[in-house]
């Protein structure tokens, strides 16, 4: 099993709570559904719970974060391409 | 507070002092431009957020050339995720590159860490599992993010509120691995190193002294919050919203004891803005703690000649 693996695992159970919450309930049987070698499981079953718990959370305000600035950027891009169309000008800020 | 006639002596100073041209500067943000522009006397960069700018409209980037012609401009990459078993992505590397033609700065550095995996966005910077697997696949892309920008990034070591699972490696022993395998630089972020030493059980200044000081650079000062584990216990957030806590000056005065180079020591601030002159006033307090640190040096050069 790659370190790859490793890493895809990490990020899955950062980013799914659903995933999260069935590793927490069972390490080794998660880690080893993802393919994962019984040196990995047996080094995933040492998880510092509590910060994966802080860091997820951590994580998720993130992603949220650029998702809303996503969102504007998007309404700017939009209010720019119909200003351009409508005026046959480039629109300026 | 420092105001005034007063903040001009703090600096003249700490700059007679500090012998080994030391620069301190603040990272740019759109928010604090006119405090910025009122204030170049006592600015010596900015550093820009290179991502911001990848997908700006042209005339975006030519308002930041404008600004590195008249500022010295560092670029700080955020989203490339170098230290990681999985090879990056050329696309990444071929923004940073566009950019950095662009802009002409005075270098260029990313974070010792991975930002996906298997498909997923994390959203943020996460530490990979410490090991010889991510050392290589670290070096790696460093490697060849070197080769496409024509200069090396300087490397910054990120906090984490998890202790990274998989870990074989300390990281003092992992930083300096990748920092040896890839010949990169430090950007040495002291409030990462006093928060993950409060979350994770270590002396920040121990953790100073195992690293390869004249591989330091660069530094980032911030501030942070304490949350709340589900535990019930605290953890350290490294959210650059706060201002920068004592400890990390002590940090800085260390690290420029220990420092052979000249560094570049940014602050950074990414909201809950305060006025300018609180920002100033810990641009200044920094220029302090390296005159006091390189006050050390001199003397202990000194004492061993």
């Amino acid at each position: 099993m790659s370190a790859r693996a490793f890493e895809a695992f990490l990020t899955r159970i950062y980013v799914d709570a659903a995933a999260r919450a069935r590793f927490k309930a069972n390490p080794h049987a998660e880690a080893r559904s993802a393919g994962l070698s019984d040196e990995e499981c047996a080094a995933l079953e040492n998880t510092d719970w509590v910060g994966l718990e802080m860091a997820a959370r951590s994580f998720a305000h993130k992603r949220d974060l650029k998702r809303k600035n996503h969102v504007r950027i998007s309404f700017k891009n939009v209010l720019r391409n119909l200003f351009t169309a409508f005026s046959g000008r480039p629109y300026r800020h | 507070m420092v105001v005034g006639a007063e903040a001009d002596a703090v600096v003249a100073e700490a700059k007679t002092m500090n012998t080994f041209a030391d620069k301190v500067g603040l990272g740019w943000r759109s928010d604090l431009a006119a405090g910025i522009f009122s204030h170049l006397d006592r600015i010596d960069l900015l550093e820009v957020v290179a991502d911001d700018f990848f997908d700006a409209p042209r005339r975006e980037v030519r308002a930041l050339q404008t600004l590195a012609a008249q500022v010295p401009v560092v670029l700080h990459g955020v989203g490339m995720g170098l230290a990681s078993s999985v090879p990056i992505e050329n696309k990444c590397l071929e923004r940073m590159a566009r950019l950095f033609e662009q802009v002409r700065p005075q270098f260029w550095s990313e974070h010792l860490a991975f930002v996906r995996g298997g498909g997923l966005e994390i959203g943020h910077l996460a530490a990979p599992p410490r090991s010889l697997e991510t050392v290589e696949g670290a070096a790696e892309n460093l490697s060849r993010a070197a080769a496409l920008v024509g200069t090396k990034p300087i490397m910054e070591n990120i906090a984490t509120l998890i202790d990274p699972p998989g870990s074989t490696l300390s990281e003092s022993a992992w930083i300096s691995g990748i920092l040896a395998s890839s010949d990169c630089d430090l950007l040495l972020d002291l409030h990462n190193v006093y928060a993950n030493g409060l979350n994770h059980g270590y002396d920040p200044k121990a953790f100073l002294r195992q690293i390869p000081a004249a591989r330091f650079q660069a530094i980032h000062i911030a501030g942070g919050k304490f949350i709340s584990a589900p535990d019930g216990t605290q953890r350290l957030l490294d959210d650059h919203l706060h201002d920068v806590p004592d400890p990390v000056f002590d940090l800085l005065e260390e690290a420029a004891a220990l420092s052979p180079n000249p560094l570049t020591v940014i602050l950074e601030r990414d909201g809950a803005y305060p006025s300018m002159d609180c920002l100033l006033a810990q641009i200044d307090l920094a220029r302090r703690a390296l005159a006091r640190g390189r006050a050390r040096r001199t003397v202990a050069e000194e004492v061993f000649v």
